[in-house]
């Protein structure tokens, strides 16, 4: 949902510029959708003619997913509020190093944590199977996209609401549970779904843990049984899943906007706790990325003798190729979120609007379908390996970079740019000189996002990437699926340093954002 | 305000960063050198080191692209004529049977691939050939399992054994291959039985992959379970660390008479610009010089003879059944209906 468009008189000396921003907008959607618009013909297609069935293992499928969904989606939305409620508003032992740590499951891919806990599992006699499992790896690994958002909303919920609350001698559960939380959800909403997002994509923790999923069952109908159809029918349930996961948060977000307007800034409270209640705080922030990060690191420990025999100077090239394509789909991705989420705000257009909100749709469609459906548009072109991977990357990527940049561009306040309109400026300069500055957080945040999804992305590097172009996540699932774990523990290490550098680059940002969002506020 | 040109700068600096990225992957090309492309399902180091020494030999290049079988069949599908693969390389019969189907392979006229490959591991067609042998046979841990149990697939499903079969779930290809091999010995009706005996023999629910699996028989909650013998082979040649291999001792590998075959081959591509040079790629890997190399890389076995790889020559020879990889790939999708319509989830 966008602010509403600027004041009316002032249209007709905009409408070149604005024109402008809108066919940019138009044309960034447009190659974002076409590859889903192509699947929807074929889905619909299939439909017609009957081919379109869920097969066999359909309902198990659906049921499978679903279920992950909401077990994830409520242990991850406890865990990732939760710690962003304690690490933002309490102050007990360790706070700042926990803070950090919340970033770390972002640098582990799940497909990682779940190989290595089957492999340690299985050498120690336990049976590492199923939905419970499936749900445990899952939110780990994604709980940090709750806690990114919600933290910064947590942060920004000002000292004067909850002094206020204090006076009113509301205690902090209180002001958590009847202010912040409130306030909060919005954020916490469009971390939800962004979690939900990961978890329906999700392919090779789900097929380790043997879970029947919709994301396996797409790639199983259309790459295992050549059935086109039926994949694009089960994927239009993902998408229909994943419409109902944006539809809820974009309503959310609307429905908490009133709230939004009235926020305060300045220092949050710090709420001192001592005691059993900071050894619960601590164990709650450090048990998942305990889980998430340390797995991985024990499964190599217990293998060092292997490490040495699997270093190659490959490695170095392995590297450079991920590095290179997550820098460039990070570049990517949130310059086209950035021109959408602007011309969002910029016109009046209801059109625009629900164009932009599609344009994330790209996220819901499993990597390997989206990197058919790119194959089937770039050959009769004869679209570079390379341009369809970036492609495929930022259209998959978009909604990660613009769910945080659309959620603080909905806290800024109107007011401001009809402000800066009223002195004269137009929305390139309001871009330049207002939003840019204060949607700096969100945007960092968004590209080391992305960044470090494409560097752990597999399904769409595995079928786009050209010859003699291995990336690091193409070894390690080559390796981890042919069960040589062993083989895959130098690429795996290396994804984990670059998701760290990324995470650890987010650390600055969380650490400024209270004293950001302050100047435009107070 | 804050920022303008500190923020200009920044934006130059990240769109610098872009486009030198976006070059140092450009530049990654190569060209103008006499060169085949090669779609693999198979991802070994030791198949590079193969590939390279072939280069070495004809001053061929090989440009390489692995991944997951059916990704690269789609691919090549996709790409049509304009694919840039000479050659593709695939494990299971199944696979090379339906490529061949989607008419992504041509036929080859070669003298030397057909004295290489035996008749009944190369398409009647020619248009693909084997190029090693892969045997799912039972693994037993003898505490609980007596190998004269299990000397034949079809006493798997003997009500004896209940409660101590383990298996991998009917996803995986070896499993379809292996009862499209049953469907085509025993038939419909006694296939199907054999599936229903099998799942109600079941100790534990189906597994993702086959190395957990042979684990839990090294530990007793599996008395035996049906297996690729290249993923004992590599436990006990330590290959996965030395508490594998110590743990793998416990396993015993049972060969049925006959043993069921699968295998990974390859074939030139439809399209494929330079069939000449992938001609002489594919008989270099089915070539008696190169087996050694391709096979024992993952301790499967070659398309002739028994090799020399010291693990497998503990297990002892085997006898071969005489069902062909093609009517593996022919009886692949009756193969999958029966197992989901009996219970093999």
């Amino acid at each position: 949902m966008s602010m509403s468009p600027l004041a009316a008189g002032d249209r007709p000396t905009w409408q070149p510029g604005r024109r402008l921003l809108s066919s940019g907008a138009l044309l960034l959607a447009l190659l974002a959708l076409w590859p889903i618009g192509g699947l929807l013909g074929e889905g619909l297609q299939g439909l017609l003619t009957g081919s379109a069935q869920l097969g066999p293992d359909g309902g198990a499928q659906l049921r499978g997913t679903t279920l992950l969904l909401l077990g994830t989606a409520l242990l991850g939305g406890t865990l990732g509020t939760a710690n962003g409620w304690l690490l933002a508003n309490c102050r007990f032992p360790g706070r700042r190093l926990l803070r950090v740590a919340q970033l770390l499951p972002l640098a582990s891919p799940s497909y990682l944590l779940a190989a290595t806990l089957v492999d340690l599992g299985s050498r120690q006699g336990l049976r590492i199977h199923g939905l419970g499992w499936g749900v445990l790896v899952m939110a780990v690994s994604t709980y940090p996209y709750v806690f990114l958002l919600s933290t910064e909303s947590f942060t920004i919920c000002g000292r004067r609401q909850l002094e206020a609350c204090r006076c009113l001698g509301v205690g902090p559960w209180n002001s958590f549970r009847r202010i912040a939380l409130p306030l909060a959800l919005p954020a916490i909403g469009a971390g939800i779904a962004l979690m939900g997002m990961e978890v329906v994509n999700e392919l090779g923790a789900v097929q380790l843990l043997g879970i029947p999923s919709l994301s396996a069952g797409i790639l199983q109908a259309w790459q295992a049984e050549g059935n086109p159809a039926g994949a694009v029918g089960l994927a239009l349930i993902t998408l229909c899943i994943v419409m109902v996961l944006l539809v809820g948060e974009r309503r959310l977000r609307r429905r908490s906007r009133r709230w939004t307007e009235g926020v305060a800034g300045g220092e949050s409270p710090a709420w001192p706790l001592q005691g059993q209640r900071a050894l619960g705080a601590q164990v709650l922030g450090l048990v998942p990325p305990l889980l998430s990060l340390g797995i991985p690191l024990l499964w190599t420990a217990r293998n060092l003798d292997q490490l040495r025999a699997g270093f190659s100077g490959e490695l170095l090239q392995l590297t450079g190729r991920s590095l290179g394509l997550g820098l460039a789909a990070a570049g990517l991705a949130v310059a086209a979120a950035l021109v959408l989420a602007i011309a969002k705000r910029w016109s009046s257009a209801a059109w625009l609007r629900s164009l932009t909100f599609l344009a994330g749709m790209g996220y819901a469609v499993p990597g390997a379908v989206l990197a058919l459906a790119l194959l089937l548009l770039g050959s009769p072109w004869r679209l570079a390996p390379l341009l369809l991977l970036l492609w495929g990357y930022s259209d998959r990527f978009l909604a990660v970079a613009k769910g945080g940049l659309d959620a603080a561009l909905e806290r800024l306040s109107p007011s401001l740019d009809e402000a800066a309109t009223g002195l004269g400026c137009r929305w390139p300069a309001v871009l330049q000189r207002i939003h840019l500055p204060l949607l700096r957080g969100p945007l960092a945040v968004g590209a080391l996002l992305v960044f470090v999804d494409t560097v752990k992305e597999l399904p769409l590097t595995f079928a786009l990437r050209p010859f003699d172009f291995d990336t690091l996540s193409v070894r390690v699932f080559q390796y981890a699926s042919d069960e040589r774990l062993a083989a895959a523990l130098w690429p795996a290490l290396m994804i984990l340093t670059l998701g760290l550098i990324a995470a650890l680059a987010l650390i600055p940002g969380l650490e400024r954002q209270g004293q950001d969002q302050a100047p435009s506020r107070g | 305000m804050r920022i303008t040109r500190k923020t200009a700068g920044r934006n130059a600096g990240l769109l610098a960063l872009l486009l030198a990225s976006s070059g140092l992957l450009a530049a990654c090309n190569t060209s103008g050198r006499q060169e085949i492309g090669v779609y693999s399902g198979r991802h070994y180091n030791t198949d590079q080191e193969l590939y390279d020494r072939f280069t070495a030999e004809t001053g061929i290049k090989v440009k390489l692209l692995e991944a997951k079988d059916d990704a690269l069949i789609q691919r090549l599908r996709s790409e049509g004529s304009n694919s840039p693969a000479d050659v593709l390389i695939l494990a299971d019969a199944a696979r090379l049977d339906r490529a061949a189907h989607l008419d992504l392979f041509q036929s080859v006229d070669s003298a030397a691939l057909e004295a290489a490959v035996p008749a009944d591991l190369r398409d009647p067609n020619n248009r693909w050939f084997g190029l090693t042998r892969r045997l799912r046979a039972p693994m037993v841990n003898p505490a609980q399992v007596q190998p004269t149990e299990v000397n034949s697939y079809r006493k798997l499903a003997d009500p004896a054994l209940k409660g101590r079969l383990c298996l991998r779930n009917r996803r995986s290809v070896y499993n379809q291959s292996l009862v499209a091999f049953m469907l085509d010995r025993e038939g419909e009706a006694a296939t199907a039985a054999w599936i229903r005996g099998m799942v109600a023999n079941l100790a534990q629910p189906v597994y993702g992959s086959d190395t957990p699996m042979i684990r839990a028989v090294a530990q007793g909650r599996c008395g035996v379970a049906l297996a690729n013998s290249y993923y004992l082979g590599r436990l006990q040649a330590g290959d996965k660390g030395a508490d594998d291999q110590k743990l793998s001792a416990a396993v015993q590998v049972v060969w049925p008479d006959p043993v069921h075959v699968n295998i990974t081959g390859g074939g030139i591509t439809r399209h494929s610009q330079h069939p000449k040079e992938a001609r002489r790629f594919l008989e270099f890997l089915a070539s008696n010089q190169a087996q050694g190399g391709y096979a024992a890389a993952n301790h499967e076995y070659p398309i002739r003879g028994f090799g020399n790889d010291p693990v497998l020559s503990a297990w002892g020879p085997f006898r071969q059944a005489d069902v062909s990889a093609a009517r593996l790939g022919e009886l692949n999708g009756k193969a999958l209906d029966l197992m989901t319509a009996n219970g093999w989830q």
